[in-house]
């Protein structure tokens, strides 16, 4: 099954949910419903995104594609087999094929092991090479992603962000893995870097035939990047699809205002925002109906507590939203397509003030 | 327009046990009433170390500064003492910092950290002190503020808090704003919520703004003129949109460049070769020639200088880019 398959990876109505516990006086004991509900499937050599803003799951989301975290419902497949049910060395054999770039270069690296050593660490655990096919697998790996052999011995302290970024990427591919996870792999490094980092993931992916996850906030990078993604908000799924398709036609409220605050180096006279009011709401208990129509400038009575299903609009392309899809047949109460009236008042007097 | 800052010669350095850093090279700075001047560049060019220096906030030892010039106001600051300078500090230029969770004080409350600028400077009492401060939580859109600045920074999240900073620089009506970094922290829309909200606040009340940034996007939304640096030295100053038109200087062609755009439709993305030289080891002539493709022999061996293009255009480089776009435009 292992090649033949069009799949990497396919979760099936993942949730994720961390208990809060008590202890603190002022906070209720509950549950963080950090995913829910989130299906998808990656196809092989495919760059797929997952957008959306800190605290909307996506991490989350990424931890249990790789068995970092376990969810509390749903499956998980990769490469056909079922992650979470199987026995724990032919886990550890699957997690070779499956790797993750870090955010944060500073803290990703050991700060007392030098580059050979922080490199080499996954063969080394794999215990089935001797050291000098290690020291030529480093070396090789070195040249790759742009450093040379003299760095061996040093240290991660002696090395700017970016190369950092690399010692990551060269750590995270030793073991010729299938998948690869990128947490935000650039957003802690400067501008002018990112491009260089980027670049260098793609010229890898083409080299050995990856499948990447890709995580990002910046929707320029994923609209460049990825051939099909998911917009997150709250632990939900808001829009997905082919990327090129969501780019061209994004539909949900929450995809526009994302793209709206991307900020361009294009100047712009006056240029009209729609600038989303308020914060993310705390993923203990979230809104009952969609998740997002506390600031959803066209939310209505319904979106309340009727929560959207994710609905195919076109060939590869799904919403979730009752502005886009109409609401479903049911039994509501009287006026639940009255647009949230007041509600907008409110806000556009709190955009008044902004002015 | 009345020039608010003045810098000249702006030199900072750092000694240390393996050699000395040299953060800032002879920086000049000039900004007037009402103008917001950005000042951009990667970590580690020196941007910070020079708004800092504005304030007079960098510790001597164990730097060093030299300075020929800082007028603000037209008064020459360079010789202030400490306590001059803390009169001047929150009252007339004030600073609003990249981390809002590390540069509130956490034991106190949120309300209580901005009275004390009402407190030390206008010298109102406490009670006036709160009404002023609801009055300043509401004008930067903080819901409820009266009960919000009762809160205690954790209770608030990442965007609220950095108005509750916001509300503190605005505080005293400064004449000029230091903001290193503002939205670097914060998610996208919260970014945008909060760059509204600056550009709104600093275009009313006419006050000066100095952003020191990264983020060329967040310069192209906010800035009326931008100095770019590199390795401690200014490298380009000009008006925002000739900068964006037709950058002069290799450096600033590669770092727009770099910056990916949604109207992009190719999957590579445009980067700059190498990296910034460690502040140790500069290499010699111009700093970026080891970068630059067009560089020459004479850019190996002499530091080119800030040379006049036009009115508000400077560029250190001896071959500038991009010049008949400048004249078209």
């Amino acid at each position: 099954m292992k090649n033949g398959d069009q799949t990497i990876l396919e979760m099936r109505n993942v949730s994720v949910n961390f208990p809060v516990k008590g202890g603190l006086p002022f906070i209720k004991k509950g549950v963080i419903q950090a995913v829910s509900d989130v299906s998808l499937t990656i196809k092989r050599g495919e760059t797929f995104g997952i957008v959306g803003e800190s605290g909307c799951g996506k991490t989350t989301l990424a931890n249990a594609m790789i068995g970092m975290v376990k969810p509390t419902s749903g499956e998980v497949y990769f490469n056909g087999e079922n992650l979470y049910q199987l026995r724990r060395d032919a886990f550890k054999k699957i997690r070779r094929d499956m790797q993750m770039i870090f955010q944060d270069p500073f803290s990703s690296l050991n700060p007392r092991f030098n580059v050979y050593q922080i490199i080499s660490e996954p063969m080394f655990i794999r215990g089935q090479d001797d050291e000098e096919t290690m020291v030529q697998r480093v070396i090789e790996l070195l040249e790759l992603v742009g450093l040379s052999k003299d760095d061996l011995t040093r240290y991660p302290s002696d090395f700017s962000g970016g190369q950092r970024q690399r010692l990551g990427i060269a750590r995270s591919i030793i073991l010729n893995p299938d998948f690869l996870v990128c947490d935000e792999p650039v957003s802690a490094l400067d501008v002018s870097v990112h491009a260089q980092i980027l670049n260098l993931l793609t010229k890898i992916q083409k080299q050995m035939k990856l499948s990447y996850v890709f995580i990002s906030h910046n929707l320029a990078v994923v609209k460049n990047v990825c051939d099909s993604m998911i917009v997150m908000y709250l632990g939900k799924v808001m829009e997905s699809g082919n990327s090129e398709t969501v780019f061209k036609n994004p539909l949900h409220p929450y995809t526009h205002a994302l793209l709206e605050a991307v900020l361009d180096t294009s100047i712009k006279e006056d240029r009209e925002q729609v600038i989303l009011k308020g914060d993310i709401p705390s993923p203990i208990n979230p809104p009952k109906g969609c998740r997002f129509w506390q600031r959803c400038p066209r939310a209505m009575e319904g979106c309340k507590t009727i929560p959207p299903e994710n609905i195919e609009v076109e060939s590869d392309h799904f919403v979730a939203c009752h502005d886009v899809n109409g609401f479903p047949e049911g039994n509501f109460e009287e006026g639940y397509k009255k647009p949230l009236k007041s509600f907008d008042d409110d806000l556009s007097e709190h955009g008044k003030a902004h002015q | 327009m009345d020039k608010v800052l003045k810098l000249r010669n702006l030199k900072v350095v750092f000694p240390s046990g393996h050699g000395i850093i040299r953060a800032v090279e002879g920086v000049d700075l000039d900004i007037h009433q009402g103008e917001s001047v950005a000042l951009v560049g990667e970590s580690g060019c020196g941007k910070s170390v020079t708004s800092q220096s504005v304030m007079k906030l960098i510790e001597s030892p164990p730097a060093m500064t030299r300075v020929d010039t800082i007028e603000f106001l037209g008064n020459d600051i360079k010789d202030y003492s400490a306590k001059q300078m803390q009169d001047i500090r929150g009252k007339d230029i004030s600073m609003i910092f990249q981390d809002a969770m590390t540069s509130l004080n956490p034991v106190m409350t949120c309300g209580k950290q901005i009275d004390e600028m009402y407190i030390r400077h206008q010298g109102v009492s406490k009670k006036e002190a709160r009404e002023y401060t609801i009055e300043a939580l509401k004008l930067v859109g903080v819901p409820e503020p009266r009960s919000r600045a009762k809160n205690f920074p954790h209770e608030l999240s990442g965007g609220m808090r950095q108005r509750v900073l916001l509300a503190m620089a605005f505080a005293c009506m400064p004449k000029l704003i230091i903001a290193d970094e503002p939205t670097t922290a914060l998610d996208v829309t919260i970014q945008a919520q909060v760059l509204n909200l600056l550009r709104s606040m600093q275009k009313r009340h006419e006050m000066s703004l100095l952003l020191v940034t990264h983020d060329l996007s967040v310069v192209s939304n906010l800035a009326d003129t931008v100095y770019v640096m590199y390795s401690g030295k200014i490298v380009e100053k000009a008006p925002v949109k000739a900068l964006f038109q037709a950058p002069h200087h290799p450096y600033t062609v590669g770092l727009l460049a770099s910056v990916p755009k949604l109207s992009d439709t190719e999957k590579t993305f445009s980067q700059i070769p190498g990296t910034v030289p460690h502040p140790m080891k500069k290499p010699s002539g111009c700093y970026f020639h080891p970068r630059c493709k067009f560089a020459t022999d004479k850019c190996k061996n002499t530091m080119p200088p800030l040379t006049t293009l036009s009115e508000n255009r400077e560029v250190r480089c001896y071959y500038p880019l991009n010049l008949k776009k400048e004249a078209t435009a």
